[in-house]
């Protein structure tokens, strides 16, 4: 008795050793990671954002001696016909060398067109253009070969935004990282305005909907008789946010991105305010219940219950929420991000617009190929196939695609997509190209992701849509799949970050290292420019470069792809999690 | 023919069995087999219309798989295959071409475990109705709350039909599964142990319940239970390894059945 005793006590000491060990390993391993985590962001980010600013400028001017000076007019002083409104916008640049001094003056027109770019150039003969035409919201340069410091002065017209000591030394220099607000002009100002409001009133909602706090419910619960006016006056919100876009869409040009994005954007933000109206609804719907019950407010844990539970509207407006995020950059600007294109002289005056435009349309274009057709064969395997041979056969085909290097999807699409003649279809090293093969390389997560996500639907859900007498299609259309649905849109979403953050399939498709235009995504059908490069490719051409500056400005686009990774993923947390909950009740 | 089962000679399972009355589905020399594993014997029963009839017997023997047969629910497991004859009137269930939506429309399930469908429990009810017929708004109301107050549930969820089913209690959760299926009007309605997850009050109601469905519908129970079997129904099965062993109107069979396996089953003196 007393020896077992012992041998107890001993496997306790010892259980209890293994418990803390582990658990303090694995503390420590956690923290050692955050750290490890945190000096490579310091690493990434403190040459790019903060010490760069001022240091790594002069560096560059080091082997090519220039300085340069950015302006930018938000608003045109050119009408369509060309005629001046308002006073000209006149620079005068000065500096004194060996010949003397020299003033030169010269008239910027700013003109309604977007992205016409003329660059001042200044050496020793002088300024190389005295009269220039500027695209709206088109930041251009001023460039100065000469050894002596040039001092600029607008001398007439409206004063753009400039360094704030007012009178700009030739040495200043913008910075990738910076953000600010444009407007273009009043309208568009209210409309931008609106959406960025909508975004923060969901947000808030959202934080309302997940930890309601007493107060605030209280608070609430006073406008609770007003709540089909409340939904109301969000609607009416989210028509005119939506309404104010098309005046501002120009649909000139089709195949242009960038005209499209004020209607996405619109249609986000009116989007955002129906989700805000809806939930508040709820919310109010919820409040009202629970007085009916006699219940007392402060029961929120009940509430959330009631709201959450009922038909995953709160998980909606997170995607939504999640999904807007990742247009802010497009609605507050980012220069780095929307606006530059690479600037081959300049590595701190480049910007990612072609790479992140090119990675926008490979994803969508790569979506909509592989989407329907996985989520489509997902549940043809799983829920109609017969489990012959010839079943088991493409089962084992697509498990062991999705385990295929990416580089082989990348030769398959050359062979394809890309190359003319036998089974080529003759796209070039196109857009379209890119995202088919990246279509195809998503398609056996998603259908392996989907599969999963079909099986794990419980028994009884198809056995009692059957007993009440559906047919198969009923079955897989009205219960199985919004069941699943949470599980596949999460396959899916990892998927797409997957082929998001891959490099080596366009290495061999052909993304090439630097353009300075937006990519076109139909060129290989119209016969455009079919260059184009993507987020990665950029960072790993970048990382190429001899000069350190151009490393400064991989690792800031490294951080944006992560934070569109980690966009993209907290999508599929949600996704999970809401799904886990669900089956759970 | 007569087999010897559990130490017992029971007389040949395929001998002409009566009932009173119209016969509404009749199951006639049934063999059904999982893989190559035979779960069913040469099982012959008749289902007499408007009455209760309870299929009991210990675990593994065959019960649960004989009601799913009822309305082709077996052939959703991929490796069952059966051969034999059921026919309701005219309609024989299991022919190959037969039209498996019509006879699940017909032929209702309850299961073991409440498993209404993740909508509003007006969804719940409405869904079939909706599948099979076109129903106007107000046609639609009038049937839930029909299906509803003939479950005996109206009551208590009139007041929120727009919750969601799964926020109910499992014994509501029972009875909306029951108005769920009563709610496509079937002739039939199985009901495979559908007290075994409820406590002893819900289950009473449940049982209550079937004694009201007995007059418009006929209901076909698996239960576990010998005296919820007495209480509820007209006529008792017992089934062992496989084989409809007794069969017979229920007062018979709990009074003064033919085997001694019977007897020593239902008195629980077993094996």
């Amino acid at each position: 008795m007393k020896d077992i005793d012992k041998l107890q006590k001993r496997s306790r000491k010892l259980r209890n050793l293994t418990e803390r060990v582990g658990s303090t390993s694995l503390a420590i391993a956690g923290l050692i990671g955050l750290l490890f985590l945190g000096v490579l962001i310091w690493q990434i980010a403190e040459p790019t954002f903060i010490k760069g600013e001022q240091g790594e400028i002069t560096a560059v001017s080091e082997w090519i001696p220039e300085s340069d000076y950015r302006f930018e007019w938000d608003f045109p002083n050119i009408d369509e016909n060309g005629n001046l409104t308002g006073d000209p916008v006149v620079i005068r640049f000065e500096w004194d060398d060996e010949n003397g001094s020299h003033s030169h003056d010269v008239q910027i027109n700013v003109i309604q067109t977007r992205q016409i770019k003329t660059d001042i150039y200044i050496d020793s003969n002088g300024v190389d253009q005295t009269e220039i035409d500027v695209g709206r919201k088109t930041k251009f340069y001023a460039y100065s070969t000469l050894s002596v410091p040039v001092t600029v002065e607008q001398i007439s017209g409206p004063v753009p935004n400039a360094d704030d000591t007012g009178y700009p030394s030739v040495n200043t220099f913008v910075i990738s990282g910076d953000v600010h607000v444009l407007w273009d002009d009043e309208n568009e100002q209210v409309f931008q305005t609106l959406e960025l409001l909508a975004w923060t009133t969901l947000l808030i909602l959202i934080i309302v909907f997940t930890w309601p706090h007493e107060t605030v419910i209280s608070l609430l619960s006073k406008i609770e008789s007003y709540k089909k006016l409340v939904r109301g006056v969000f609607y009416i919100l989210a028509a005119l946010t939506l309404s104010l876009s098309f005046e501002f869409s120009d649909k000139a040009d089709i195949l242009e991105l960038e005209n499209y994005l004020p209607t996405l954007d619109a249609a986000l933000g009116a989007l955002c305010w129906a989700m805000c109206g809806t939930i508040l609804y709820r919310l109010l719907e919820g409040i009202e219940r629970l007085k009916n019950l006699k219940r007392e407010i402060h029961e929120t844990s009940r509430l959330k219950h009631s709201i959450s539970n009922r038909d995953g509207i709160l998980m909606w407006s997170r995607m939504l929420l999640f999904t807007s995020t990742i247009f802010i950059p497009l609605l507050i600007d980012i220069p780095f991000l929307t606006e530059r294109y690479q600037d081959i002289f300049v590595p701190y005056a480049s910007g990612i617009r072609a790479a992140f435009y090119g990675t926008i349309w490979v994803m969508l274009i790569a979506m909509v190929v592989s989407i329907p057709i996985s989520v489509g064969a997902a549940i043809y395997l799983e829920e109609y196939a017969k489990p012959n041979r010839i079943t088991k056969l493409i089962q084992a085909l697509v498990t062991n695609l999705a385990g295929v290097p990416s580089i082989v999807f990348g030769m398959f699409g050359l062979a394809i997509f890309v190359k003319q003649g036998g089974i080529g279809w003759g796209l070039g090293p196109s857009v379209l190209a890119a995202g088919l093969t990246m279509g195809v390389m998503a398609m056996p997560i998603i259908v392996l992701g989907g599969q999963e996500a079909l099986r794990s639907v419980p028994r009884s859900v198809r056995e009692s849509a059957y007993g009440i007498g559906c047919t198969r299609w009923q079955v897989t259309k009205d219960h199985v799949l919004p069941s699943a649905m949470p599980g596949i849109m999460t396959g899916t979403i990892l998927a797409m970050s997957r082929i998001m953050g891959e490099a080596a399939p366009l290495v061999v498709v052909g993304a090439t290292a630097m353009i300075l235009f937006d990519p076109e995504p139909l060129a290989a059908l119209n016969g455009g420019n079919l260059n184009f490069t993507v987020i990665p490719i950029q960072i790993y051409f970048w990382t190429a470069e001899p000069d350190h500056a151009w490393h400064s400005m991989a690792a800031a686009a490294s951080i944006t792809l992560i934070c569109l990774l980690i966009a993209m993923n907290s999508i599929a947390i949600v996704l999970r999690q809401h799904f886990r909950k669900r089956l759970k009740s | 023919m007569s087999e010897k089962i559990g130490g017992e000679v029971v007389p040949d399972s395929t001998k002409k069995l009566d009932v009173n009355g119209e016969i509404d589905l009749m199951i006639e020399d049934l063999d059904l087999w999982y893989g190559d594993k035979q779960a069913l014997y040469g099982v012959s029963l008749p289902i007499a219309k408007n009455s209760v009839t309870a299929l009991i017997g210990p675990s593994g023997c065959g019960k649960s798989t004989l009601l799913r047969m009822m309305n082709r629910m077996n052939d959703l497991i991929s490796i069952c295959h059966y051969d034999g004859k059921i026919s309701m009137g005219d309609t024989e269930i299991t022919a190959k071409d037969a039209d498996l939506v019509e006879i699940r429309k017909n032929i209702g399930m309850v299961f073991q475990r409440p498993n209404p469908f993740p909508k509003s429990i007006y969804d719940n009810v409405g869904y079939g109705v909706k599948l099979h017929t076109k129903p106007t708004r107000e046609e639609l109301d009038a049937i839930i709350e029909k299906s509803l107050k003939r479950a005996a549930i109206w009551d208590e969820v009139s007041d929120r039909m727009h919750d969601l089913g799964t926020s109910l209690s499992g014994g509501q959760q029972q009875r909306l599964c029951i108005a769920r299926t009563i709610a496509v009007e079937p002739d039939i309605i199985l009901m495979d142990e559908p007290c075994s997850a409820l406590d002893p009050i819900a289950t009473a109601a449940i049982e209550e319940l079937i004694l009201e469905l007995k007059k418009d519908f006929t209901v076909v129970i698996v239960t576990h239970s010998m005296s919820q079997a007495a209480r509820v129904s007209d006529y008792t099965g017992f089934m062992y390894l496989g084989r409809l062993v007794e069969f017979g109107e229920t007062d018979k069979i709990f009074s003064d059945p033919d085997l001694e396996l019977t007897k020593r089953y239902i008195t629980g003196r077993f094996g």
